[in-house]
């Protein structure tokens, strides 16, 4: 009974996530089926990668508030270069004039935008980690200034004339087809966009699991100064901390610009902390040192289900507000618990 | 030499206040508040504003509220301490008019209220209070009618032939004047068409794009076919929806939605133009700014707006009234 009791506390996400699927498929039982579940995993792709990247400062007992305005400049950024040329009110009026004059240049040019917006975010990443290591200021305050200073760059570049604020569309098909597309068709098609959500989590599910980077972010994050006497390079590992996150934020920016077909500068906004709030749900301790890639994945899952589920069964969005708190907050109480009782 | 310091200093501040108050005499000095600059549709109207100004050499502070009517208020009193000849202000919440207008009234600064209507006996306060803007309910209306027009000139339209108008709402944010006169009147106008309406399903997204297409999503998955028509309170949300109507494999293969949204944005005269959208209406950024302009720049040199001298008509000696449009593919070049 007791060992019932632990395994279910311990998995207590994942029970969280199934009630809530059967719950929903309760009220209307086609809820149950591929179109829903793809359109679920579709609508959370972009929302794991910056669930991944705010992870991170979670790890290490902080707050990354930058990554949704993050998101939104990578995604204007990407726009911006990626209108197709027949649209009627073009970012860069010129730019289809100059990659028709440059043969190999067009014919690459989709990648080199996509690479821009996350080298971008990647600097400020990089920024990010620079001052919370150098100057010691506390994460939840380096990345408020970051939040605020990334907005404030994108407006200033969105506001450019000629397209004075104007919301950017028309993008190129070829982009588009990488939020839109997928591998097969019909029921049993796999988007392209769920396709590289899952290799980005394989991808530092290895990270954070079979590398030294990986063991000494969880040092850090489990007792600084443990870590520091056991010779790992603190500020070194939090400024790459910082910057693999910020490249997360220019990818998931540049699949959001691509899954919608547009951008504005709003875009992203409060983005942090719906990630934050995956990440809490999905099992990463706020005190840092504690955390799975799996458990980020239900997390952000669980809010997708909510999301997409409530509207599916066409429950008032106020009471979607009042459910979601719900969850966050006693998600990480029987969290929480596990540990309480540890000790 | 002291001496000398302080007298050429005393010189030249003279010489300085001189020149400001000539300076000051001179141009005219307009404070502007937007409610939010992020915010597509009064971005628009916020360079139209700034384009008149320039028009005619007036000096305009346009600042930001942040969607916050404290701000806003904030704001109001700082255009009031450096003393302004004229305020236009977009104000955040309507019900708060009534203070804006006290401060003014005190001040004695003619204001000029645009793009969110003051409650009439606020505006009724003070004989120097003016409004720009549209009727909002037209906006509603009008979409209403670009999907009758379309409802009537193609039976196929109604798929399941019940004579019943099956339809979705994206909504936009909860509470907001627009999104519920659009909502309300839209359908208002379907109705007094004389054709039957059955709502199929009806969330908020936000104003938002990304949110538009995921709710649309989760309302085809949970409708299917049955939906027969998409009204949404703006071009962004619309654009969203059919992001997500093209997922589901509509627009290609004759499969056809009508979809009808309000704000005739660019990528929306876009997506007009490659068919995915039915029609949209024009709120008129062009005239609202240049109204709101014009009608400030007059009161802040103590004329009486007139016609003539404003370029716009006064209703009332109160309202300047920018009409909306309805867009479509055939009259794209009226919203260019």
């Amino acid at each position: 009974m007791k060992k019932a009791l632990q395994f279910l506390s311990e998995n207590a996400i994942y029970f969280v996530l199934v009630v809530l699927i059967l719950v929903i498929a309760f009220v209307d039982s086609r809820f149950i089926s591929i179109t829903c579940l793809r359109d679920i995993l579709v609508q959370s792709s972009t929302r794991v990668i910056i669930a991944l990247g705010a992870m991170f400062a979670i790890l290490t007992a902080g707050a990354d508030l930058s990554s949704g305005r993050m998101v939104g400049f990578a995604a204007v950024i990407s726009a911006s270069m990626l209108q197709a040329p027949t649209y009627l009110r073009l970012f860069y009026p010129d730019l289809p004039k100059l990659l028709e004059a440059v043969p190999l240049l067009g014919s690459i040019w989709l990648v080199i935008p996509i690479l821009i917006a996350i080298i971008v975010t990647t600097i400020f990443g990089l920024l990010n980690g620079f001052i919370i290591s150098r100057f010691g200021v506390p994460p939840f305050i380096a990345t408020l200034g970051t939040m605020v200073i990334v907005y404030g760059i994108n407006s200033i570049y969105f506001n450019l004339p000629p397209n004075n604020s104007q919301p950017i569309g028309g993008l190129r098909a070829d982009f588009t087809g990488l939020g839109t597309g997928a591998f097969g068709s019909g029921d049993f098609s796999l988007p392209y966009i769920v396709v590289i959500a899952m290799l980005v989590s394989i991808f530092m599910w290895i990270l954070m699991n079979k590398t030294r980077f990986g063991k000494n972010t969880y040092a850090i994050g489990g007792n600084i100064n443990a870590a520091k006497v056991s010779g790992i390079n603190v500020a070194r590992t939090t400024v790459a901390m910082y910057a693999i996150a910020g490249a997360l934020y220019g990818l998931a920016g540049v699949l959001e610009a691509a899954r919608t077909g547009g951008a504005t500068n709003n875009y992203g906004n409060m983005y942090e902390l719906d990630a934050i709030a995956a990440c809490v749900v999905g099992g990463v301790s706020t005190t840092g040192g504690i955390g799975t890639i799996q458990g980020i994945l239900a997390g952000v899952l669980i809010f997708g289900v909510i999301n997409y589920g409530l509207t599916f069964i066409g429950l008032d969005p106020y009471w979607q507000l009042i459910i979601k708190g719900i969850i966050i907050i006693s998600a990480v109480a029987v969290d929480i618990r596990k540990y309480l009782t540890k000790k | 030499m002291k001496k000398t310091i302080v007298l050429a200093l005393v010189a030249l501040l003279i010489v300085v206040s001189a020149s400001a108050f000539v300076f000051a005499a001179k141009t005219v000095n307009i404070g502007c508040v937007i409610y939010k600059f992020d915010d597509t549709f009064m971005t628009a109207v916020r360079n139209n504003i700034s384009a008149a100004a320039k028009e005619k050499g007036a000096k305009v502070d346009i600042v930001d509220a942040q969607n916050s009517q404290a701000t806003c208020n904030d704001k109001v009193d700082l255009f009031i301490t450096k003393k302004m000849n004229a305020m236009a202000i977009n104000p955040v919440d309507r019900s708060a008019c009534g203070v804006i207008i006290d401060k003014a009234k005190k001040a004695n600064i003619p204001l000029v209220l645009f793009n969110r209507e003051p409650f009439k006996e606020d505006i009724a306060k003070w004989n120097k209070v003016y409004y720009v803007g549209a009727i909002a309910a037209e906006s509603g209306t009008m979409m209403g009618k670009l999907v009758v027009d379309y409802w009537k000139s193609h039976p196929e339209a109604d798929k399941n032939k019940d004579g019943v108008l099956q339809y979705v709402m994206l909504k936009g944010e909860p509470g907001h004047q627009d999104a519920e006169l659009r909502t309300e009147y839209s359908i208002k106008a379907v109705k007094d068409a004389g054709i039957k309406v059955d709502k199929l399903a009806e969330d908020t997204a936000m104003w938002d794009r990304v949110k538009g297409q995921e709710k649309m999503a989760a309302f085809l998955a949970a409708n299917g076919d049955k939906i027969e028509a998409v009204f949404a309170n703006n071009d962004d949300m619309a654009l969203g929806a059919i992001e997500a109507l093209k997922a589901a494999g509509y627009f290609k293969d004759g499969k056809y939605m009508p979809v009808a949204s309000v704000d005739a944005t660019a990528p929306a005269l876009q997506a007009l133009q490659d068919g995915t959208l039915l029609g949209t209406v024009l709120n008129d950024a062009k005239n609202q700014g240049r109204a709101t302009l014009n009608l400030s720049y007059v009161l802040a040199r103590g004329q009486k707006p007139t016609k003539a001298n404003v370029g716009y008509e006064i209703v009332e000696g109160k309202y300047v009234w920018v009409p909306y449009k309805p867009i479509t593919k055939a009259n794209i070049k009226d919203a260019l």
